[in-house]
């Protein structure tokens, strides 16, 4: 079964990312992703990108997945 | 017909498309509730929602037409506006009633 570190490491592999977080209980999961490439496009395009750093295993292993994607803008932005 | 070319006609034919597990009235799966909730919420009670499980090749064919893996999906005015997640976000901050009005 994919575990939430497992999903994590998908995306990290194939996306620069300053920050990913993933829980999940191995059917559905819930990522926050702050990565310098969402600057300036739309959530479309970024939920994209995503979609992209984890390619077939969307298709064949992960069931569902929510995810919130930020700029490191908007991250710090929220505070932290 | 291509399968490309019936989702382009369902897309621009109806100011608003859901594709979805299940129907409006009975949602199959949790995301696609969600998003029938949403536009209920936004007073949107005529969309048109068109059951992926009834149709496998439409199933197959709205993943390549938005390049988007997920369903639902969420068209507006033949736009694709976004899945579960993006609808959640643009009905918590606004965006999305103004996009339905």
């Amino acid at each position: 079964m994919v575990q939430p570190q497992d999903i994590k490491t998908y995306i990290e592999t194939n996306l620069p990312c300053e920050r990913v977080e993933v829980s999940g209980d191995g059917h559905h999961f819930e990522a926050i992703i702050v990565s310098h490439q969402f600057s300036g496009k739309s959530r479309v395009a970024q939920h994209q990108l995503v979609y992209q750093a984890l390619g077939d295993r969307m298709r064949a292993e992960i069931h569902a997945l929510s995810m919130r994607t930020l700029t490191p803008e908007q991250w710090a932005a929220l505070g932290h | 017909m291509s399968v490309h070319d019936i989702i382009d006609q369902q897309v621009k034919g109806h100011p608003v498309v859901l594709y979805m597990k299940g129907s409006p009235d009975f949602p199959q799966c949790g995301f696609s509730a969600n998003a029938v909730k949403i536009l209920k919420a936004c007073g949107v009670t005529d969309f048109y929602g068109v059951d992926v499980l009834q149709n496998p090749d439409i199933r197959q064919g709205i993943k390549e037409y938005a390049n988007w893996p997920t369903i639902p999906q969420l068209y507006i005015k033949g736009e694709f506006v976004g899945g579960s997640d993006i609808m959640t976000e643009l009905y918590q901050n606004g965006e999305l009633k103004q996009m339905l009005a």
